[in-house]
């Protein structure tokens, strides 16, 4: 009798073997703690006074939302969000209420029970209505609450927003990482150097400026999670320790907004086994001219600083290729409502860069630009490396059209006061929007008068455009008119965009369930993670 | 001997009291306050909460006045309210004082056991083939940063070892090995700076005494090399060395900031770099003043060290 060959165990064994470890892999296993990396100490741990990715990424483990995308699936739309306080939800009132029915089992980590007054007590807090009896320090999302009327909490587990108008974005700011549940049993300036919520991980230990310790709930209301029984944020400074601590196994995850496309592929090369994901920062890089300033009264001139940057250089020289050309909103692969690429392709500053560099010294000439009067203006930009590179590469471009520009270096503390006072003619910078959402970017942005609206760009035919985009109840017709309003306010120079940063997170093989999203700031739960170690 | 004591006393606290106004005129020099900080991260300005928060730490009051407060403070014991943190200033300085002290204590400690041995060998054999090898390395120690050198022990660690020192502080009665880990690289990578300035002090002394007469007259009488050279003349070319290892000491207490910060040691220096770039002006105060302390100290330390080790030298006496 043949006896069959050893190559033919070989091969059955290795036909079964990965079969059986990859449904060994997808069974998730508790225990374990993961070891996260933070670049800076959160300034606090109350995320409602914040605007940093280094406040949200360690405090949104120790908190919930009524609503949240979610976290297993990488891009975020309306199609994604699932519950989190709120069972379930619906809009009435052909949308004029937003009702959301509350879980009943939740408690705070300090075994106060959660009700609709916690939700209450949250909102009213950022829409600073006259009854609150606490304040928050900075409240930089009042804006996202504008249309909200009132808010009616009518048993202890009925929450009611009235709206002036429809409003479909208001789901996907409360689905945001930068929307916990605050307690109301507990003052909010107490939540700044702790935290106290509902969620998958209470605060364990802080130790300023060095480790963030959280442990797991034991009491959290989803039965089984969290699957980690801990999470040790380690604040690492320096670029190249942080990669090293990762390298070494020390850490299991670099941090999620290094926009360090050269050494996160250098340290996989390194160590291959690492798994590197290239995804989206939700951060976009722009050149705002002043129009405050007469010289910019003149259209010609800007269309000719936009005509003169060459989109792909910028993505090679300015970001060592971690970039995606892009208008005012994230485009596709990773955002839901930008413009298609082709589309964006047309629109002036993204064409043939030699074509345009003619055409903008064309204007500049028109205007009365030339080699013997050449344009003059300084470009501001806050002294931080990612700034300055860009900025330099654009002062560059601009060379090269005859406009004589010069760099101007702001340091972070003043930057912004100095942008809200006009105190500029061009600058350089970068925003990041919290959801992937048109009005969370709309109205900070680009309506008269808006908070950020550093430019002083202001049409009101735009700001109608806008007022209905954002009560249009209809998906695709809302997407045609948030994709009319992005063009617009590109042709309009309402901000020069050069592109969207990319992102590249670092993690060790064994954990699972962390999957990073197109905006950084939504899916640091840790609910779901778990190490398969 | 106490008047001399005395002298230095009264001059250490006018210099102490000189610094204070100076940290304190400087610090407000700088653009921008904390609350300039915390708007401009929310990328917009609220002009009535800036003034709201302005008045809650008492940052719209004059300079004089804050300027009082804080020594009335400091007199009391109290170092105020971190801004940033929202907590006793004390409580987020405490932890971090230990471990830049003891950074400082182990860095010196390796430069003084590398250095001085050294330094009296190369001076011993001048201008001998060990003599020229040991001033190439001193001479490497002196041109190489110690953070440079920390980031090449750091890549070397990991590149060859796969292994790196903790990144979060271990407390030497939980893991003492580790403990002992965490503090030798960076302490190596300070101390070997440090070593090659103490060697080449140590030689310059000692090739000075060497050449004296109770040297030659010690030689004649046939002692041996190392009572002459350890015994009379190490003792006598130390004075210029224990100077050095003073202001090395005070120096590096606050200049330890780019290592502290590539080997991710919570200390005081790397602490202070952040205070400053949040104009959390408690802190950048009292931290200032505490590095400022500890030069004066040094200092005196330094000096009252002299008369115990040249019985020459005596205070106060003219």
């Amino acid at each position: 009798m043949n006896r069959p060959s050893w190559r033919l165990w070989v091969c059955a064994l290795l036909a079964v073997f990965p079969v059986s470890v990859a449904n060994s892999a997808e069974t998730p296993k508790p225990g374990g703690i993961l070891n996260a990396t933070l670049l800076e100490a959160p300034p606090s741990f109350s995320i409602h006074d914040e605007t940093t990715i280094s406040a949200v990424w360690p405090a949104m483990p120790c908190y919930n939302n009524l609503v949240l995308f979610d976290p297993l699936k990488k891009q975020e739309s309306l199609d994604t969000i699932i519950p989190e306080l709120a069972e379930k939800w619906a809009s009435q009132d052909g949308g004029k209420s937003l009702v959301f029915f509350l879980r009943k089992d939740v408690r705070w980590h300090d075994g106060q029970p959660f009700t609709s007054k916690d939700v209450k007590h949250t909102f009213d807090t950022i829409r600073e209505t006259p009854d609150i009896t606490s304040k928050l320090r900075v409240n930089p999302r009042k804006l996202w609450y504008e249309n909200v009327e009132s808010i009616e909490a009518p048993d202890a587990q009925t929450v009611i927003f009235r709206l002036k108008r429809p409003q479909p974005s208001l789901l996907l700011m409360l689905a945001s990482g930068y929307s916990p549940i605050y307690p109301a049993h507990v003052p909010v300036a107490e939540l700044r150097p702790k935290c106290l919520g509902t969620g998958p991980f209470k605060l364990k230990e802080y130790r300023q400026g060095e480790l963030i310790e959280m442990v797991k709930n034991p009491d959290y209301f989803v039965k089984g999670r969290p699957y980690l029984d801990g999470i040790r944020y380690t604040i690492i400074k320096d670029r190249g320790t942080r990669y090293s601590a990762l390298q070494a196994g020390r850490q299991d995850i670099a941090f999620i907004w290094e926009v360090a496309k050269t050494i996160s592929e250098t340290t996989k090369h390194a160590v291959p086994q690492l798994v590197l994901v290239e995804t989206s920062t939700n951060v976009n890089d722009h050149i705002i001219v002043n129009f405050r300033r007469p010289m910019f009264k003149d259209p010609r001139i800007w269309k000719a600083i936009n005509l003169a940057v060459d989109r792909k250089g910028y993505i090679q020289a300015g970001r060592q290729g971690a970039a995606i050309i892009g208008g005012i909103l994230l485009p596709r692969p990773y955002g839901v409502w930008g413009l298609p690429e082709e589309e964006q392709r047309k629109l002036p500053g993204f064409g043939d860069p030699v074509k345009q560099k003619a055409e903008a010294k064309k204007l500049l000439a028109e205007a009365g630009y030339g080699p013997s009067n050449p344009l003059k203006f300084a470009v501001s930009t806050r002294a931080i490396p990612t700034y300055v590179d860009i900025a330099s590469y654009v002062i560059d471009q601009l060379k090269q059209v005859g406009i004589e520009a010069t760099l101007e270096q702001v340091e972070t503390g003043v930057w912004h006061p100095k942008m809200s006072r006009g105190e500029f003619e061009v600058a350089l910078n970068l925003t990041g929007i919290g959801p992937d959402d048109p009005d969370a970017n709309f109205y900070e942005n680009f309506r008269c008068g808006s908070i950020r609206n550093y430019p002083d760009y202001c049409n009101p035919e735009v700001d109608s455009l806008i007022e209905k985009e954002s009560q249009t109840l209809d998906q695709k017709k809302r997407l045609a008119l948030v994709r009319e309003i992005d063009k617009r306010l590109q042709l309009e120079g309402a901000r020069l965009m050069l592109g969207w940063s990319k992102e590249y997170v670092l993690m060790w093989p064994y954990v699972k369930n962390l999957v990073p999203h197109q905006s950084i700031y939504n899916y640091g739960r840790m609910q779901e993670v778990w190490l398969n170690k | 001997m106490h008047v001399y004591l005395f002298q230095r006393f009264i001059t250490a606290f006018l210099t102490l009291f000189g610094m204070s106004v100076v940290i304190f005129i400087l610090l407000r020099l700088v653009p921008g306050n904390i609350v300039d900080i915390l708007f401009s991260s929310a990328g917009f300005v609220n002009p009535a909460a800036k003034q709201e928060i302005a008045h809650e730490l008492g940052l719209d009051q004059s300079i004089p006045v804050q300027y009082g407060r804080w020594l009335r403070d400091i007199a009391r014991g109290d170092l105020g309210k971190s801004y940033r943190y929202d907590i006793p200033a004390w409580q987020v300085i405490k932890p971090r004082i230990p471990v830049t002290v003891e950074l400082a204590f182990f860095a010196l400690l390796i430069a003084v056991i590398l250095g001085v041995p050294v330094g009296v060998l190369s001076a011993v054999r001048q201008d001998t083939a060990t003599d020229y090898l040991l001033r190439t390395l001193s001479l490497a120690g002196l041109s190489m940063p110690s953070f440079w050198l920390g980031m090449v022990i750091i890549l070397f660690l990991v590149s060859w070892f796969g292994w790196i020192p903790s990144m979060t502080y271990v407390s030497p009665f939980e893991d003492f090995k580790a403990h002992v880990l965490q503090f030798l690289f960076p302490a190596l990578a300070v101390g070997y700076r440090s070593s090659a300035l103490i060697m080449r002090i140590t030689r310059s002394s000692m090739l000075d005494v060497l050449r004296e007469d109770y040297i030659r007259t010690a030689w004649a009488k046939g002692q041996r090399e190392w009572i002459v050279v350890f015994g009379h003349a190490l003792r006598n070319a130390m004075l210029p060395v224990v100077t050095v290892i003073g202001i090395e000491f005070a120096f590096m207490i606050g200049g330890l900031v780019v290592t502290e910060t590539v080997f991710n040691l919570p200390g005081v220096a790397r602490y202070l770099v952040d205070a400053i770039l949040w104009r959390d002006y408690p802190v950048v105060q009292n931290l200032v003043m505490f590095i400022a302390i500890v030069v004066v100290v040094a200092n005196l330390t330094v000096d009252i060290l002299y008369g115990w080790l040249d019985p020459r030298i005596r205070y106060g006496v003219r």
